[in-house]
């Protein structure tokens, strides 16, 4: 596979679990520092199921998404009525002791070492179609009602809740549906470097995946989705500048955030409709 | 010409900590009627509302509607039963049109789970559908049709304060709650205010329970009124009895008024 295709494969999965993100923090203010614990247990699950239990890919997907979003519900119901900052706290400490579990459970997982010998069974065509069904699902359900909820819980929790909106169910779905996209996500990538270890999981991750989101814009899908190929491509791109790459990396994030608050796209959206409104014919349409 | 009575509320008492916001207080709302609670700052007219509409629940006493206790109910509980309210302070959402922020009111009847959503469901857009033509229809009601597509907070106060008003009427209560509508407004907007309430009223049957510190808006609406002081009522009665009352009349301009 061409170095190119590598990346590509890598960027298209982690896209995923920042499209988690981008309804968890950019739609609806949570900070999660725990968001890659999930992708760690989809990673590690699905490969534990494949490799040492011989289950088919696809059953191992199901299983593993399943146990992270069953997981989800554990933590939400746990931290989800606790103000938004300790939210942050709760969930960068339910992160850590997952990675803490993947460390010690050595007969498991491998431990530090990492779990290796795990199939190449990423292709191409898996890693992109599952990203654009992604964005097509998270558009979906910005779309619907769930994206004005989140809005107005965002700004106004109160008033979100005088209108009859059962806000904690609402964090609680959000949390669960991030949840499952972070350990799609890693499933895709255990399947695609055919290698997990424990420190790929950590709280750093979870925080790149928040910073990417608003980098190219909390308020726009758009953004979100072309700030994740930006950003997780830069580290790559970048590689010819040697020993200055992480600093360059930082000071591009830091001259957007500054220029742009609103993120790289603010709350521009791509769409359609003006390419679809060539093809119409030119009358006087009725404005809805 | 004796009315129901539909939120009952029977010696509701609001601590915070050693202060007593709310003391003793019992009252009713009847089907179809104004009423309203007035009262100096301090008196405890916005802790009633709140109680009822869940956002803080009483120390102890009880309030009944639809036979049951809604005392302990979550604030969306108590709006899904039929409660809506208005802030006086007024809480509009960042960033949303009006007819966003209407709509919002609709969510919680949606007929479909998260799951659909994600594949787009034609029943998602349905719902959408159905909802935005609602929507826009408690937006003419309030007179904002020309705004409806405008983000909420960019209008005028007088304004924003109708947005609130649609998007309560949009949850379709049996009961509203007006926390001070006229706070705030000029003498104009406040007697559109008073129009626009009494329209509703009679249109809609509702039964709405209103606070206001100006003596005009309360007397021209409301049917009953009760007194507050520092947390205890002091009186109760009709417009014209309220206005009587020396308890009352003490309360709000301050002793020897009868020798000025």
């Amino acid at each position: 596979m061409s170095f190119i295709l590598t990346i590509s494969l890598s960027i298209a999965a982690y896209s995923i679990a920042v499209l988690g993100t981008f309804m968890l923090t950019g739609m609806n203010g949570l900070f999660s520092l725990g968001q890659a614990a999930f992708m760690g247990l989809g990673a590690y699950v699905s490969a534990i199921m494949v490799v040492n239990y011989n289950l088919p890919f696809a059953l191992a997907v199901l299983i593993a998404i399943l146990v992270a979003m069953g997981l989800a519900v554990l933590v939400g119901f746990a931290t989800l009525r606790i103000r938004q900052d300790f939210f942050a706290l709760a969930t960068f400490g339910f992160g850590q002791a997952v990675t803490g579990l993947m460390t010690e459970m050595v007969n498991v997982t491998g431990g530090a070492m990492g779990f290796s010998n795990i199939p190449r069974l990423t292709t191409p065509t898996l890693a992109f179609t599952s990203l654009a069904v992604a964005i097509f699902f998270v558009w979906g359900f910005r779309k619907s009602h769930f994206g004005k909820d989140s809005l107005a819980i965002r700004s106004n929790e109160l008033a979100a809740k005088v209108e009859g909106i059962d806000v904690f169910k609402h964090k609680l779905t959000v949390f669960v549906l991030s949840a499952a996209f972070a350990a799609y996500a890693g499933v895709l990538m255990a399947f695609h470097t055919r290698y997990v270890e424990p420190a790929m999981y950590g709280w750093i991750a979870s925080v790149t995946w928040i910073i990417i989101v608003f980098f190219g814009g909390r308020d726009s899908l758009t953004g979100t989705v072309l700030g994740s190929i930006i950003l997780l491509a830069a580290p790559e791109a970048l590689r010819f500048t040697t020993a200055w790459r992480t600093l360059i990396y930082c000071v591009l994030i830091l001259v957007i955030i500054n220029l742009r608050p609103r993120g790289l796209f603010g709350t521009w959206e791509l769409s359609l409709r003006p390419i679809l409104n060539l093809f119409k014919p030119k009358k006087h349409q009725e404005v809805q | 010409m004796d009315k129901a009575v539909i939120v009952d509320m029977n010696h509701l008492t609001k601590m915070f900590g050693g202060l007593c916001a709310v003391n003793d207080f019992s009252g009713h709302v009847k089907e179809n009627q104004i009423i309203g609670i007035i009262g100096p700052n301090g008196a405890g007219k916005t802790t009633i509302l709140n109680m009822v509409s869940g956002i803080c629940p009483p120390t102890s006493g009880e309030i009944i509607f639809k036979g049951k206790n809604l005392c302990g109910m979550e604030p969306h509980k108590v709006n899904q039963m039929g409660i809506a309210r208005t802030f006086q302070n007024i809480r509009l959402f960042e960033d949303m049109t009006v007819l966003d922020t209407v709509m919002t009111a609709y969510s919680w009847r949606a007929p479909y789970n998260p799951i659909e959503t994600l594949f787009s469901s034609p029943r998602v857009a349905r719902f959408d559908r159905e909802i935005k033509e609602k929507s826009m229809h408690w937006i003419n009601r309030v007179g904002l049709t020309e705004q409806a597509h405008a983000v909420a907070k960019s209008l005028p106060y007088g304004m924003q304060r109708r947005v609130e008003i649609a998007r309560a009427l949009a949850s379709e209560p049996l009961v509203l709650l007006l926390d001070e509508p006229g706070a705030g407004l000029n003498q104009t907007e406040v007697q559109g205010l008073v129009d626009l309430i009494q329209d509703l009223f009679s249109d809609l049957h509702l039964s709405i329970m209103l606070i206001d510190h100006r003596m005009e808006v309360i007397m021209q609406l409301c049917e009953w009124i009760y007194v507050q002081d520092f947390g205890k009522k002091i009186g109760q009665g009709t417009p014209e009895q309220v206005q009587k009352d020396p308890l009352v009349i003490k309360a709000y301009l301050g002793e020897d008024i009868s020798n000025a």
